[in-house]
């Protein structure tokens, strides 16, 4: 009681000042709904936050020492690494959390997309946390390139050349991003700034907006719910647990970070700090980007040098822009999940882009070569290998959604394993393959669009 | 009267509306047009070419049978054959980007990021770049030094 009453007179002289009641009243009577689902899926955005906020801490701490340049960026980060006390641990922590911010977001991310939680009202709030997501992976790209080592030097050669793909712009996109026609030290200084000055900013204004947003509207409800049946108070109840998961994820990164100082070493997931990049040295074998990247890089790979009139990349860079765009307009195209009905198309598509990913990225680690080539034979292994993985992987999942989760609308997913069987275990080609897939699926899903426009058959095609 | 009268001051109003439109556009391409002109980077500066090998360069390329080395803002990759003789080409691959290197037992040109080979024509052998490399001349001068240079297409 004494402490609510000192809390009530200091509260009182900042209300008279700037009346704060308000804002104290809605925070009282803030609630999260209790729904159908897990409420694990309402944590994943404050993680991501967690880890957004370790990666500032430590980002400035490193900002102490390190030093863009031809002579100091890659000599720097191994001063930090090897001569200042607990330098080691402040890279490795900034390592690992930007890997789990990227894991936690994509899985937020996920959660949103099967929960439906981005139908409306809630359209802009799912765009912001989209465009976050994009500027999360151009902080991992950035950043990537700032040790100035040789892996990060080609990752950025592959991965900026893309942009020359772009109609109109393209090339002069490029020049831009490297500071010249090919990835130097401008490069790096490009890079800098992005890193630690434009992307923190516009994710500073971003991340405003978003919290702004979830905290007018509230969670989303469970589909087909008006009210959540149930809630939980915002405070004490959720933030204490939100904290304590909080917790949980700064011992988690300390350990990893302390006992797997340089990450896994798989692909995709290590961060030695290596040679230093020379612009003038060849390429090398086994030149891949961060994981989250692998999928693209894959996917460039299964494109041959022309196809329809255009060249390879181009085609590809040019699928990832319409995939990227369905996702990013979901809210909007979710004709279902807009009359606050379940969706089984857009659940499937979930289902059916992660694997995918899944799929590109288990290839990208080359898993069943022979002898780490890269020849026909070994290439024909990979798939192979792969195909079957993705099957069991598949085949698990898809089991768990009929059995427990109900679900029954599958030609998305089924047409991404057929894809992974036709290339993987039948042998032909990625593309053909994706084709003969997508080919197959696109009358059904036409159909259950179709029937989803009109408000009346839309509801019973369930 | 009024009729016309309150016409006129509607048309004034919006010759003053596309006034101000036009002032804002003004303003914001007198700030945008700097800022994209600062970003974008100056064309590549040095000489054009020809390039010389320096000594050390040459030295890499008996070692190793191959070399890359700038040439007017350009990695070029000088190569020498079994023949002893010489072959320059931009060791950009036409792919994405990533620097080639020569493979003298198979005597092709290998880019490890994609797996792609060329010949020492620069034609693509295998692999997914889209075109093949750009040529260069590379000359043995009668004093032993090595000139490279952009060959006219």
């Amino acid at each position: 009681m004494n402490t609510a009453g000192s809390c009530r007179g200091r509260q009182g002289w900042l209300d008279r000042r700037y009346d704060i009641t308000p804002l104290i009243e809605f925070l009282r009577h803030k609630e999260v709904p209790l729904g159908a689902h897990s409420m694990v899926w309402y944590y994943l955005g404050g993680t991501t936050l967690f880890f957004f906020s370790v990666q500032i801490a430590t980002g400035i701490l490193l900002l102490m020492y390190y030093q863009p340049g031809e002579a100091t960026a890659h000599e720097s980060i191994r001063y930090i690494t090897t001569k200042v006390p607990f330098g080691w641990l402040i890279r490795s922590v900034h390592c690992w959390s930007a890997h789990l911010m990227i894991l936690s977001l994509l899985v937020h991310m996920f959660s949103t997309m099967m929960l439906k939680a981005y139908r409306p009202p809630r359209e802009l709030t799912w765009i912001s946390g989209f465009v976050l997501f994009a500027l999360t992976l151009g902080f991992g790209f950035s950043g990537y390139l700032l040790p100035w080592n040789e892996l990060a030097f080609f990752a950025t050669v592959v991965g900026t050349d893309s942009v020359k793909s772009l109609p109109l712009i393209g090339h002069w996109l490029l020049e831009v991003l490297r500071g010249g026609q090919d990835v130097t030290i401008n490069t790096l200084y490009r890079f800098f700034a992005l890193h630690v000055v434009i992307l923190p900013m516009s994710c500073f204004g971003l991340i405003g907006l978003h919290l702004l947003f979830v905290q007018r509207q509230g969670m989303a409800a469970p589909v087909g719910a008006d009210h959540a049946p149930r809630g939980m108070k915002f405070f004490p109840n959720f933030a204490i647990r939100d904290l304590l998961l909080w917790l949980i994820c700064l011992l988690a990164l300390l350990v990893l970070a302390v006992f797997v100082p340089y990450g896994p070493t798989i692909p995709g997931m290590e961060w030695e700090l290596g040679q230093k990049a020379n612009p003038l040295a060849p390429a090398y074998p086994g030149i891949k980007p961060e994981w989250y990247f692998l999928w693209i890089y894959q996917l460039l790979k299964e494109f041959p040098p022309h196809l329809v009139g255009l060249e390879g990349p181009q085609v590809c860079i040019l699928l990832v822009s319409v995939l990227m765009a369905v996702w990013a307009l979901t809210p909007w195209l979710d004709r279902e999940a807009q009359r606050n009905q379940d969706s089984p198309v857009f659940t499937d598509f979930g289902v059916a882009l992660i694997f995918f990913f899944t799929f590109l990225m288990l290839k990208a680690w080359d898993i069943g070569a022979l002898g780490g080539g890269q020849d026909p034979a070994s290439l024909r292994a990979i798939a192979w290998t792969c195909g079957w993985w993705m099957l069991a992987i598949a085949v698990v999942v898809t089991a768990v959604r009929v059995l427990f989760l109900g679900d029954r609308w599958l030609v998305l997913s089924a047409a991404a394993v057929l894809h992974v069987v036709l290339h993987g275990i039948v042998g032909l080609s990625y593309l053909s393959a994706g084709a003969i897939a997508a080919g197959l699926a696109a009358l059904p899903l036409a159909a259950r669009l179709k029937s989803g426009v009109q408000p009346v058959v839309g509801g019973g095609a369930r | 009267m009024s009729g016309s009268n309150g016409a006129n001051e509607h048309t004034r109003r919006g010759f003053l509306d596309i006034l101000l439109g036009l002032s804002v556009f003004g303003s914001l391409g007198s700030v945008v047009y700097p800022v994209l002109r600062y970003l974008t980077p100056l064309p590549a500066g040095g000489p054009a070419g020809p390039a010389t090998l320096t000594r050390d360069e040459v030295a890499a390329l008996e070692r190793k049978q191959f070399v890359i080395i700038p040439v007017g803002g350009k990695r070029v990759l000088v190569v020498q054959d079994a023949d002893q003789n010489l072959h320059a080409l931009a060791a950009r691959c036409t792919h994405e980007g990533c620097t080639v290197q020569y493979v003298p037992g198979e005597a092709v040109i290998w880019c490890a990021c994609h797996n792609a080979r060329f010949d020492l024509d620069g034609r693509v052998l295998a692999g997914p770049p889209p075109k093949p490399l750009p040529k260069y001349t590379a000359e043995r001068a009668e004093d032993g030094s090595i000139r490279v240079v952009r060959e006219n297409v």
